[in-house]
């Protein structure tokens, strides 16, 4: 073995930078449809209508018990049959990705408006207000404060996710650098430059997810 | 589901059943053994991060981080790929030689992995414990070592039942990363049986069904462990609201 | 004003409420004291329908608690609640807490409500916290905060779940003043307390539960010195020392 040759990075800098943007639009994708499905799924399971409750309590059970791995082959080989037609790697992929992480963004959403006190419910109550204007005005934004630490947490979770594309070739960060593996036989080089990068990027969130979790407990 | 037509039968049907068998059966070792050496790990590892002893609190600190940070699979493929190519060629060539040096490969990366999410866990429920329970165990006369030993890591664990019993269905969950580098689980078994029969539905939902009758499992078992440790009157469960 | 007719609540075999029977006129000051889980909170929620009874009914100002069709918003306008922990929302200013209501439910416009609110404020003692966050404020300035805040409504009616238990004892005086202030001018006040000195200066009547039932029943002179029932005599002797 030689000596670590860090031009393997620099000759093929551009693909590798397109691989790790491919990442971040995944990401995105996944973060944000994930979050908002999230809310909707969230809200769902606190729902007392059994035909909103169960059909998204089953989703969401049924999604956290199976790897990542098999719901992204599910997206790729079962809509291409629903449709009749491909819909390529990358929106594959981004399906794959939102229904995915809305199970567990949904849970977060649950748990943060379940950890809003009664008392502020009925305190909102008792001066006439309805179920709707409670939730907009006292519960959701109380809930959202809570959530945050979870959510950059999950985010954080959803973006390391993204790697797993790897498994259908989606030239994402990951894959982009074993191709060039492949090609220039640089494993050491190539490896320790994903995982440093991402350890950067998911080090600052986690980072940051910490600094907000403090913030919440010193109080409002 | 036009052009599609199924076929569940396959199954069963040798050979496709038997690989389905077989590749449970690889997934369900794969996780136990990563389960359980990742608990050993990280219980060392997170204790060494409220260690009254700094060197031993970086350590504990930069190894979760780093493990935490990057995702699995990177890590995976870095064990298999990178790191042979460094070592002495003597024990790379042994190494190689090994049946199932894939297996392992997969085990020491996902250990790692899981060892420092679960010192995490750790961390995080031996600081929740008070300061006061500590000086009682001290003030009857305990070393350090013995009152984590006897007294903060006990209760801890017993605190730390939910979200280790997360972990591990994570742990499970993430066997199915090792079809990455051809080890016979059971992803890696339907989509085999995928590449064989084009029934690829019948196929992942089965592969599905495992995973779920898995996490099924883990979460009664786990559960029954969990109430044999309950402590009275400890709200371990965080449901919000009365 | 308001009539409590036979109500009972149960939770599978254990009874919350037990045939409870009361008549409350307008202006009045009612206290209502005894053990924990003797139901008086409970009793009190059951009044602005936060808690649902299974048995008898609840008629205030003509309006029927039990009739499905009863709009239990527009009652709950009229009357106003304060809790033990406070309640405040912990994201909004304290004259927001205030004036939310009146501006989202009765549609006043906001710079009325905010005149409204400093004048609550006001009354209760502390109009330069307006624009604080209730995380910054003693337990006895949330305390007041909130009665303001009931009071934003215009209720007519005032229902208190141990206001001052919550509180450190030197922060009770102050909320005890406000109310004391509050029943003079002519509130109808219904309070769950344990603050005797309280019920003996400003209540018209004490009720006195234990397990879901109203054991004795007096006025301010009659209760305190000569309680006619055993439990009733028992209860007094551990609170009052």
């Amino acid at each position: 073995m030689g000596s670590f040759d860090w031009r393997v990075i620099q000759n093929n800098l551009p693909f590798l930078m397109q691989g790790l943007l491919t990442t971040f639009q995944l990401a995105l994708v996944g973060i944000s449809g994930g979050f908002l499905l999230g809310i909707l799924v969230g809200m769902a399971r606190l729902s007392s209508i059994k035909v909103i409750y169960y059909p998204a309590t089953a989703f969401v059970n049924v999604t956290r018990s199976l790897p990542l791995i098999l719901v992204i082959f599910w997206f790729y080989f079962l809509v291409p049959v629903l449709l009749g037609r491909s819909i390529g790697d990358f929106s594959s992929a981004c399906v794959a990705f939102v229904a995915f992480e809305a199970a567990y963004f949904a849970e977060i959403v649950r748990a943060g408006i379940q950890s809003v006190s009664t008392g502020q419910m009925q305190a909102a109550y008792s001066t006439g207000f309805d179920y709707r204007l409670t939730m907009r005005y006292i519960i959701v934004p109380q809930a959202l404060r809570n959530m945050q630490p979870s959510l950059l947490t999950q985010s954080v979770i959803a973006f390391q996710d993204t790697s797993l594309a790897y498994v259908i070739g989606l030239n994402e960060f990951l894959h982009s650098a074993s191709i060039v593996d492949a090609r220039e036989m640089r494993s050491v080089e190539l490896y320790t430059l994903v995982g440093v990068v991402y350890f950067l990027i998911c080090f600052e969130m986690s980072m940051l997810a910490k600094r907000l979790e403090a913030k919440k407990g010193h109080g409002q | 589901m036009l052009s599609y037509h199924f076929n569940w039968s396959i199954i069963w049907t040798e050979p496709y059943g038997r690989w389905m068998l077989q590749g449970i059966w690889v997934t369900i070792k794969l996780g136990i053994i990563c389960w359980f050496i990742a608990l050993i790990l990280g219980i060392i590892i997170g204790t060494f991060r409220v260690a009254p002893f700094r060197p031993l609190r970086m350590f504990g600190a930069i190894y979760t981080e780093v493990f935490r940070d990057i995702p699995p699979l990177v890590q995976l493929l870095f064990w298999y790929f990178a790191v042979p190519s460094i070592l002495p060629k003597s024990i790379g060539m042994w190494f190689y030689r090994l049946s199932n040096a894939d297996f392992w490969i997969v085990v020491l990366a996902l250990s790692i992995y899981t060892s420092s999410r679960i010192a995490e866990h750790i961390r995080a429920g031996i600081k929740s414990i008070s300061q006061d329970l500590f000086h009682a165990a001290l003030s009857t006369g305990f070393t350090h070592f013995q009152t984590y030993r006897y007294i903060i890591i006990p209760y801890a664990v017993r605190i730390m039942m939910p979200p280790l019993t997360a972990e591990c269905l994570t742990t499970f969950k993430n066997t199915s990363l090792a079809m990455t580098v051809g080890v016979l689980e059971t992803t890696f078994m339907s989509r085999q049986i995928e590449a064989y029969t084009f029934h690829g539905i019948e196929a992942t939902t089965a592969a599905s069904v495992v995973y779920m009758g898995i996490t099924l499992t883990v979460v009664i078992l786990l559960g029954l462990i969990e109430k044999r440790l309950a402590v009275p009157g400890l709200i371990t469960r965080s449901e919000g609201g009365r | 004003m308001i009539k409590i007719k036979n109500i009972s609540k149960w939770y599978g075999d254990f009874m919350v409420l037990n045939n409870i029977n009361e008549t409350i006129e307008r202006g009045q000051v009612v206290v209502i004291c005894g053990p924990s889980g003797s139901g008086k909170s409970t009793m009190l929620k059951c009044l602005n329908g936060l808690e649902k009874f299974q048995q008898g009914d609840i008629i205030v100002d003509g309006t029927s608690l039990k009739d499905p069709a009863t709009d239990l918003i527009k009652l709950r306008q009229k009357m106003g609640m304060v809790f033990q922990r406070f309640e405040l929302y912990p994201h909004l200013k304290v004259i927001d807490n205030i004036t939310i209501a009146p501006v989202k439910v009765k549609k006043i416009p906001i710079r009325d409500a905010i005149q409204r609110g400093i004048e609550l404020l006001e009354r209760v003692g502390i109009p330069e916290q307006a624009d604080k966050y209730p995380g910054n404020l003693s337990g006895g300035q949330q305390q007041r905060v909130a009665i303001a805040r009931a009071l934003a409504m215009d209720p007519e009616i005032m229902l208190f779940d141990e206001p001052t238990s919550a509180l450190d004892p030197e922060m009770i005086k102050e909320v005890l003043e406000v109310m004391t202030d509050l029943a003079r001018s002519g509130m109808t006040m219904i309070v769950v307390t344990h603050e005797m000195g309280f019920a003996r200066e400003v209540a018209n009547e004490i009720i006195f539960m234990d397990e879901g039932r109203i054991i004795e029943r007096g006025t301010d002179k009659t209760f305190f010195t000569s309680p006619k029932t055993e439990r009733a005599k028992d209860f007094l002797n551990k609170i009052l020392l």
